[in-house]
């Protein structure tokens, strides 16, 4: 862990050579320290996600020339060596090696080609069907945190009356549901039983002929497929968020300083605002960046049931055929992502509460 | 009241003989988890002429803190002023009656009026905002719908940090957790001065300091009300502090004002157990060290009071009649302007407790 020497030596014996001074000051600002801190996590998940996907049962090779078996009855002999032709991937170079390879294409920013559809790279992948699982998760989680937060707060300011009772009840049920189940209870009550939405027809992230455009039919077809996941985001999240944020409005409003304001005469819309409002969010801001994770993992479940061609489905794919580079690529993408919401409410942290920049230039 | 933004200096006049603040049978109580109440202030009266400074002195627990903020209605959820009445006399001679005011008359009463220094000035700011947005939060909520312009503010806001001695460029810009703990209090006061109320409480503004900056503070106090001339409530435990900044000391136990008198009256001259049981727990600064006498026993518990005299139990002057009488204050000394001297014991007569606490300029 080189990054976190320089501030060692920093504090013990000042470094005298101007790359550790360098160094020391890079470390001591607080945004810096940060992206380091990230870009460090991201090597050990890229380094764990290569060495587990190895762990699974199975190459793609292996899982080539078993459907091939089972498909087309070829021999043994014959499936092999068709996979042999088929695929430029050796399963018998040293995983170090691999390893290694892997490493030097990510410092260039190249996740690799695909193994099971040859030609096909990595990041093609990615860029085709990332965008949507962000937007439908994005989507999601926006509305979700501003209905929960509006309503908790509202909670707090009126505790015990019914919204508190009814959102405390429904929210705590809803919080129990993972949002893999909240789908297939959509599918079921919402899509065969009630039929309020078509199931097959909302399949897919665009109706096919729909030319992307700014346009408002382009937008409301968007919308039309993304719906229902998005339904189940705000479903299974909401409610988590009132109850969180009326726990911490209602620390925020015995505070001395909101009496102190009440006191001075200030008016109810700055006081909920700036003064209850503000300080009550501040504790959230990591578990947002949290929730975004488990958010984006649970999306692999929840496209597959609506079979919403996000990353999910296309994780779900490669997992299927043992394509490791594309399992790898879409994994730590997915792990970047929360580690990159991570460090964005990080610094919207040090933004909305002055008291962590004290460590900036600290001495 | 003149906008906020003009320094209206009141000159030390003379006390009038119209009190700013007249307070009887003031009864603050405060419901309890079991459907119970408990009574934290109970009958409280007094007459504050303005410019007057008084000081409520007594134990933890004996309803000061409760009485200083029911003065200004800034009590909790649970609590409740059932009965008895607050009458304020404004500037211009019109009564208020503090009680009766609605929201919003309350809402511009308070601080232009009547202004606090809250107990704890660490968590009297708001953490996320800097001072300077915090004292024009403050200017212009009481701006009557006009928009004051930043440079009113930072020119009003400066004016008064300036006032308590602070430099007003460093502290506008600064977030509360940069400030040291006696700049906070000092800020906390410039920000209750900031509307020229003529009105302040005061409660336990030196607590938690260190014995220089306390020093400051009292300094600061001192000056500020020769200078802009306002009446004053604070309330504390350090009687050398009530010696040196009051002119008047009320003593409070279990919710009640059991002796009241100016400040020579009272550390010359101390006619309650109480007050004299305070007084000679005070080391004195010349002479010999004596044995300090404390009070022996602990207040009694608010929801469960004793018949007669609240303090009977730790009272070494007690008789048989203190258990059937809670006494009234017995005047002892007729003196204008609420400077007359009562005690509210059977046995004032017997007791006598004279003794030099520090700063006591008597």
């Amino acid at each position: 862990m080189a990054v976190a020497n320089p501030e060692v030596s920093g504090v013990r014996a000042p470094a005298t050579n101007g790359v550790g001074k360098a160094l020391v000051k890079v470390w001591r600002n607080y945004a810096l320290r940060r992206v380091l801190r990230a870009i460090f996590v991201i090597w050990v998940v890229a380094t764990a996600v290569f060495f587990l996907v190895r762990l699974l049962p199975g190459n793609p090779v292996q899982v080539y020339i078993n459907s091939q078996i089972a498909q087309y009855g070829v021999s043994y002999e014959d499936a092999a060596a068709s996979a042999r032709s088929y695929f430029s991937f050796d399963p018998t170079t040293p995983l170090i090696v691999q390893y290694l390879q892997y490493l030097l294409g990510l410092l260039h920013g190249d996740l690799g080609i695909s193994i099971a559809t040859r030609g096909v790279p990595v990041i093609d992948v990615i860029g085709r069907y990332l965008p949507w699982t962000l937007f439908s998760v994005g989507i999601g989680m926006i509305i979700s945190i501003v209905v929960g937060l509006l309503l908790g707060m509202v909670m707090a300011y009126r505790r015990g009356g019914v919204i508190d009772h009814g959102v405390t009840a429904v929210g705590s049920i809803l919080h129990a549901i993972p949002n893999y189940i909240m789908a297939i209870m959509i599918v079921v009550i919402l899509g065969a039983e009630l039929g309020i939405y078509d199931v097959g027809a909302a399949r897919g992230t665009i109706t096919s002929g729909v030319e992307p455009s700014f346009s408002l039919s382009f937008f409301s077809d968007v919308m039309y497929h993304a719906q229902m996941p998005i339904l189940t985001y705000v479903l299974t999240t909401a409610g988590t968020w009132a109850l969180v944020m009326k726990s911490s409005t209602t620390q925020v409003l015995e505070e001395d300083y909101v009496m102190v304001a009440r006191a001075r005469g200030l008016g109810d819309n700055r006081i909920r605002g700036a003064y209850v409002g503000r300080n009550a969010v501040l504790p959230l801001v990591a578990q947002i960046a949290t929730q975004a994770g488990f958010v984006v993992g649970g999306a692999i479940f929840v496209e597959q049931t609506f079979q919403y061609t996000g990353i999910g489905a296309s994780l779900y794919a490669a997992l299927q055929t043992r394509d490791y580079t594309v399992l790898q690529g879409i994994l730590l993408i997915l792990t970047a992502s929360v580690v990159f919401a991570n460090l964005i409410a990080d610094l919207i942290y040090s933004v909305l509460d002055p008291r962590i920049r004290v460590g900036e230039g600290e001495a | 009241m003149a906008a906020p933004a003009m320094s209206t200096t009141h000159a030390s006049s003379p006390a009038s003989e119209t009190p700013i603040l007249s307070v009887r049978d003031l009864v603050v109580r405060y419901r309890t988890s079991n459907k119970g109440h408990v009574d934290a202030v109970r009958g409280v009266s007094f007459d504050l002429y303005p410019n007057q400074s008084l000081a409520l002195v007594g134990e933890s627990g004996c309803g000061k803190t409760t009485l200083g903020l029911g003065l200004l209605r800034l009590l909790p959820r649970l609590g409740s002023v059932p009965s008895g009445s607050i009458d304020y006399t404004d500037g211009q001679g019109k009564h208020v009656d503090v009680l009766k005011l609605n929201r919003q008359a309350l809402r511009r009463w308070r601080w232009e009026e009547g202004a606090m220094v809250f107990q704890g000035a660490m968590n009297a700011f708001n953490p996320v905002l800097k001072i300077g947005e915090q004292m024009g939060d403050t200017i212009k909520a009481h701006a009557d719908g006009r928009k004051p312009s930043q440079q009113e503010i930072t020119d009003r806001s400066s004016e008064m940090l300036r006032g308590v001695r602070l430099e007003p460029k460093r502290v506008l810009d600064s977030y509360p957790h940069e400030l040291s703990g006696g700049m906070r209090q000092r800020i906390l006061i410039a920000m209750a001065l900031l509307l020229d109320p003529r009105l302040l409480v005061l409660d336990e503004p030196t607590t938690a300091l260190d014995i220089l900056t306390q020093r400051a503070i009292v300094d600061v106090l001192a000056e500020l009300r020769a200078e802009r001339g306002f009446a004053m409530i604070f309330i504390t435990h350090d009687l050398s502090l009530a010696a040196e900044l009051a002119d008047r000391v009320a003593t409070m136990y279990a919710g009640r004002i059991i002796e009241t008198g100016s400040v020579r009256d009272i550390f010359n001259d101390a006619h309650h157990p109480y007050t004299a049981g305070l007084i000679n727990a005070v080391p004195p600064v010349r002479g010999e060290l004596p044995t300090l006498a404390s009070i022996p026993g602990s207040p009694p518990s608010l929801a469960k009071l004793p018949t007669g005299c609240a303090f009977r139990d730790r009272c070494q002057y007690a008789v048989d009649a203190c258990a059937t009488t809670d006494p009234p204050l017995d005047l002892i000394e007729e003196r204008p302007l609420g400077l007359s001297h009562t005690a509210a014991c059977l046995r004032w007569q017997d007791v006598h407790s004279s003794r030099e606490v520090v700063g006591a300029d008597v």
